[in-house]
């Protein structure tokens, strides 16, 4: 067995201190971007801005994670106000989610633009209007992380009934619901395989099956690939948000979110894979680099699901 | 029962089961469940075709599909053999499981005549005819329910 490296070691509250930026500041950056976009009416300037949108909810996951792991860690420490933290937490959550159906409506005005040659006006403006929303609570969430270590500053109540949160909500259902957790993890298997179906297909076409199909023809399928996605992002954070301490100083499970960041990745290239999607006459073929693309599409999404699988084995999980 | 007492016994069934080792139980689960990914993955994305998305693709083209269902059915049946070994007596006379064998079956056997019709199309084949599409119906749901009933023996039997 690989020898992998102890996380217990590692430090959440940096990590959080460093990947927190990202929502807020990468949600300014997206925001300029669409504003000078519509202003020089620069069609390509405008997909930019909504891949940005998509790589920032992407980023948006291990910021809330290591979030939850800093909070976890630090909980028992002197000074540190409990209803701050999840003051904060919950915040972030609302902010995540947000973030989330800003990052899906970017990525289906990706796709669409490839369609149809344009994104369409209201996918822009719904993606902007989200992603605002997202930055409105996103400085709200950053405002109370600030108010944890600096409670001079600002004006937290002091102590608030831990169970009204919404994490803590989510967490009840998650441990005494007796159908949730199943279901869940049913729905996570489901995504799971039609995630996998659709990349299977795209990567083979990428690796040289079905030679003589136009790789353009492939783009319909993408959408149910997403839609796998999305239902294991929704089922995932279920588990995390309901049973945060099985996953924070769980190995596998960190590279579980290391090898879905590059699949994601991966994911936003080949939705704005221009060479390919441009072929729709079965004219283009794939060089090296395209292939050791889908090689590496392939082994991280197995990865994945060898961490996820692999967390009571290789990890302390359940 | 003498059956599945004598099979839980063997040396291999015992590894499976009782063995610290990550090669075990462990690995063995986690290559059911990447084969359960690429065969009900595979399975979809012909039977999304049939039901008329990427409808500008020649169903030939689809033939690969068939030797991925092949290789990952192989691979499922392997695996849950030794799954099966290794709690035979558990697993043998659980009614939850049962229902989840007749369902595999049941979603491989729409594999059989939508397999047929994939490999009988002409070369440049596009529409598709309405029983296939109703074997493509079947095949989603079933795949569906056989994956449901088989993450739900985690609870139902072995819990």
């Amino acid at each position: 067995m690989p020898d992998i490296p102890s996380i217990t070691s590692f430090n959440y509250t940096h990590v959080h201190l460093l990947l927190n930026h990202v929502p807020t500041i990468g949600s300014v950056v997206a925001l300029g971007l669409f504003i000078v976009a519509l202003i020089r009416r620069d069609d390509g300037l405008k997909l930019v801005a909504l891949e940005v949108t998509f790589a920032i909810a992407l980023l948006a996951l291990p910021a809330y994670m290591t979030g939850v792991a800093a909070f976890q860690k630090m909980r028992s420490q002197p000074g540190i106000s409990d209803t701050a933290i999840r003051l904060h937490q919950d915040v972030a959550l609302f902010g995540f989610t947000w973030m989330e159906f800003a990052g899906f409506i970017a990525w289906v005005g990706l796709w669409q633009a490839r369609r149809h040659g344009r994104v369409g006006r209201g996918l822009l403006v719904t993606s902007i209007a989200l992603l605002a929303v997202s930055f409105a609570v996103m400085a709200r969430a950053a405002n109370l992380g600030g108010d944890i270590r600096h409670p001079e500053l600002g004006g937290t109540p002091l102590t608030m009934d831990a169970a009204q949160f919404l994490a803590s909500k989510i967490s009840n259902v998650a441990v005494n619901s007796p159908w949730a957790w199943p279901a869940a993890e049913t729905v996570h298997f489901l995504g799971l395989s039609l995630s996998f179906g659709v990349l299977l297909a795209i990567n083979l076409r990428i690796l040289g099956a079905m030679k003589r199909v136009p790789f353009a023809d492939l783009h319909r399928l993408l959408p149910w690939g997403m839609l796998g996605f999305g239902l294991n992002l929704i089922t995932g954070m279920f588990f995390f948000v309901g049973q945060p301490r099985q996953y924070i100083d769980s190995s596998p499970f960190y590279w579980k979110i290391v090898f879905l960041m590059i699949a994601g990745a991966n994911f936003l290239y080949l939705t704005v894979f221009r060479k390919a999607w441009a072929d729709t006459r079965g004219a283009w073929s794939a060089t090296g680099a395209d292939k050791t693309m889908a090689f590496v599409s392939m082994f991280v999404w197995l990865a994945a699901l060898y961490c996820g699988r692999m967390l009571p084995f290789i990890g302390k999980s359940f | 029962m003498g059956f599945l007492t004598w099979l839980e016994s063997l040396p291999l069934s015992v590894w499976v089961h009782e063995s610290p080792s990550i090669w075990a139980q462990p690995t063995v689960m986690t290559m059911h469940t990447m084969g359960m990914g690429v065969l009900v993955g595979a399975s979809w994305v012909l039977d999304l075709r049939l039901l008329g998305f990427s409808r500008k693709i020649p169903l030939s083209a689809f033939r690969w599909v068939f030797p991925a269902v092949a290789i990952s059915l192989l691979v499922n049946l392997v695996t849950g053999i030794l799954l099966f070994m290794a709690r035979a007596t558990l697993w043998g006379t659980a009614f939850p499981f049962l229902i989840k064998i007749l369902l595999v079956v049941a979603s491989a056997a729409t594999l059989m005549p939508i397999r047929t019709y994939v490999l009988q199309s002409g070369p440049e084949q596009l529409e598709v005819s309405s029983s296939a599409q109703r074997w493509a119906i079947a095949s989603i749901a079933a795949w569906a329910a056989a994956i449901t009933a088989g993450r739900l023996l985690a609870y139902t039997v072995a819990g």
